[in-house]
């Protein structure tokens, strides 16, 4: 025990001083490439991260709340709506229940007609259940009581020049235009516009919203049905407790937390990710192998004489060996410190400058658990890159070694 | 204290066969100061590696306090090497990141002395032979004269049972190899110390008790003097 700790003692010493009395243009490339290894395996699983969250977030915030409540299995819509919303705005964990009920309809603005759901909402019950009303880029969000009036997504709004727009739109709707809206129960109407929204989700802006009230007009009298309720959860809630608090209250109909409703597609498509994650990790780990390799390889061979002349005057070779895996792992960590850097600086730009994506602006998301797991990684890889060509020389027979 | 019993070494090149040592037998003797003298390829570098266990005979014995050294193992042997020899190179050999203190205190540190201990006895050692203001020098910023006597201090920072010397002045000046042999005849003198040279320098004879003189990788005769 102690005669390993004598090794140890001296293998660092030798290690440490050659780092600090060798070549410094080759410690600061070492490190540099390190470095650049490190953050070349932390940045894409970020961004592909920043992605996933800002997909979850986008569910949550603008399409599903925490949960939500759909109709039974062959019903088309959820019945005694406000009973059923009496009982969820009960649940312990529930902050906010909120009806949405879809109607279909044709939207017409200067010759163009655009097919697609009309979504009658509760203005102020939505307002504390989704972000929308945050993400207006004109005019105002929906009113409690406002009729006449319709609120659109600026994928529906378009522009004037078709190329510009990425689905079917309206052709440049602006807010006070009027557009006329033919439901599929007869019923025509022409509504002020309200205001635009934008969240940058596929799935949120070709969505347009009347009012609860504007909905019972169109259908000619008080509706307690809905097609949905989305549900807010208290912040800090456990979503699978509340889910099942909503069943243990007796709830028939489909409840979802946002992760169900994401389903076993999303699941696959995280997957996909982590392979692609996973391969960019194992190419970096690679380079980051085959580069420290070298590195310690010429660094050996160059010493090869030394190494020679350490063994005949008595210096074990696990000494000499254990020299030069210091060396690397005090290299590995400097890199690793220099990358946690260039990471760290990383994460304020684009904090700032988020890396603008047509579905939504990504900020990387550095976890500390990624960046562990990828820190260990890497040291224990260039731990071994620079062990194995050490391990070589120092087992040479020492005539050879000392013949350089 | 050494005893060496038909030692030969043969290299090879290839298919070809290079006798280097014939078959060696003779003694050294404890406080000897041996010379192994002979013209060029005369086989005395490579009985010194022998001797010094940095490299293996084709066959023969080599004993050292009793001890059978092939026999031993490479970590045993490297144990020795550490504990009981002091080994000098031609080209001073030193590291060239350490300081000429820290060179000197390495073989002390490896036996598990303290560093403070190490230290200390390689201030002894150094200023002993004159190097005490190039303490904290790096080995490039000496002479060849310093560097091979820190080379010296090196070696028996250990107070090694057996000093050996593969021609240490074949790259100093006159005046440089003088400082340096005499540093040798006073640990000799003074301690008793062991000592095994290589050299080709007729003028070195003056300083060795016993001079083995080898030719063709045999003994061709041995000096004895006063």
């Amino acid at each position: 025990m102690a005669d390993n700790l004598v090794k140890l003692h001296l293998s660092f010493f030798l290690g440490l001083r050659s780092l600090q009395r060798g070549n410094i243009g080759s410690l600061v490339m070492t490190v540099v490439i390190i470095a650049m290894v490190f953050t070349n395996m932390i940045f894409l699983p970020s961004v592909i991260t920043g992605a996933i969250k800002l997909f979850e977030q986008q569910t949550i915030e603008y399409q599903s709340g925490n949960i939500i409540i759909e109709p039974k299995k062959d019903a088309e819509y959820i019945d005694d709506l406000e009973n059923l919303l009496a009982r969820v705005n009960r649940v312990p964990g529930v902050l906010r229940g909120a009806p949405h009920y879809d109607i279909g309809g044709v939207m017409k603005f200067k010759g163009n007609r655009l097919p697609g759901s009309i979504i009658a909402i509760r203005p102020r019950d939505e307002t504390m259940v989704t972000g929308i009303f945050k993400k207006m880029v004109e005019g105002q969000y929906l009113g409690e009581g406002d009729t006449g009036v319709i609120v659109i997504g600026k994928l529906v709004a378009g522009h004037e020049d078709e190329s510009e727009d990425l689905m079917p739109s309206l052709g440049g709707v602006t807010t006070g235009d009027s557009i006329e809206v033919e439901y599929t129960n007869g019923v025509t109407r022409t509504y002020r516009v309200k205001g635009i929204f934008e969240t940058k989700s596929y799935m949120v802006d070709p969505l347009v919203f009347i009012t609860w009230d504007e909905m019972e007009s169109v259908r000619g009298g008080p509706v307690d049905q809905a097609t949905a309720v989305l549900i807010r959860t208290v912040q800090g809630e456990d979503v699978e407790e509340v889910k099942f608090s909503l069943i243990g209250m007796g709830i028939q109909e489909e409840i979802k937390t946002w992760h169900d409703l994401l389903g076993k597609a999303f699941a696959e498509v995280v997957q996909s990710y982590a392979i692609i994650n996973n391969i960019s990790t194992f190419v970096s780990l690679v380079i980051a192998i085959v580069v420290i390799f070298i590195v310690i390889m010429i660094k050996t061979i160059n010493n090869r004489r030394q190494i020679g002349i350490l063994k005949a005057i008595g210096i074990h070779r696990t000494i000499i060996t254990f020299s030069y895996v210091f060396q690397v792992t005090i290299l590995s960590l400097m890199g690793i410190l220099f990358g946690l850097l260039i990471l760290f600086a990383m994460n304020l730009y684009f904090s700032v400058y988020p890396i603008v994506f047509p579905d939504g602006d990504i900020r990387p998301v550095f976890t500390v658990a990624d960046l562990a797991a990828n820190a260990v990684l890497l040291f224990i890889a260039s731990t071994i890159a620079g062990f194995l060509p050490a391990w070589r020389i120092a087992r040479e027979d020492i005539m050879t070694a000392m013949k350089g | 204290m050494i005893r060496v019993e038909n030692l030969k070494k043969t290299y090879y090149l290839g298919v070809v066969e290079v006798p280097a040592l014939r078959g060696i037998t003779f003694e050294v003797k404890r406080g000897d100061f041996l010379g192994l003298m002979g013209p060029s390829g005369s086989g005395k570098s490579t009985l010194l590696h022998l001797l010094g266990l940095i490299d293996d005979p084709t066959s023969g014995t080599i004993h050292i306090g009793g001890v059978d050294m092939l026999n031993l193992d490479d970590d045993e042997r490297t144990d020795y090497r550490l504990n009981k020899m002091g080994y000098i190179f031609q080209e001073y050999a030193l590291v060239p990141e350490l300081t000429v203190i820290e060179n000197v205190a390495l073989t002390a540190m490896a036996r598990g002395i303290s560093d403070a201990e190490s230290r200390r006895a390689s201030m002894d050692i150094l200023s002993t032979i004159g190097l005490s203001a190039r303490l904290n020098h790096l080995p490039r910023e000496l002479s060849g004269g310093e560097q091979q006597r820190v080379a010296i201090a090196r070696s028996m920072v250990n107070r090694p049972l057996i000093l050996f010397a593969d021609e240490p002045c074949a790259n100093l000046d006159t005046d440089n190899s003088k400082i340096v042999l005499d540093q040798f005849h006073t640990i000799n003198e003074e301690l008793g110390q062991t000592i095994v040279m290589v050299s080709h320098e007729e003028w070195h004879k003056e300083y060795f008790h016993r001079i083995v003189y080898l030719k063709d990788g045999r003994i061709d005769r041995e000096e004895q003097h006063s």
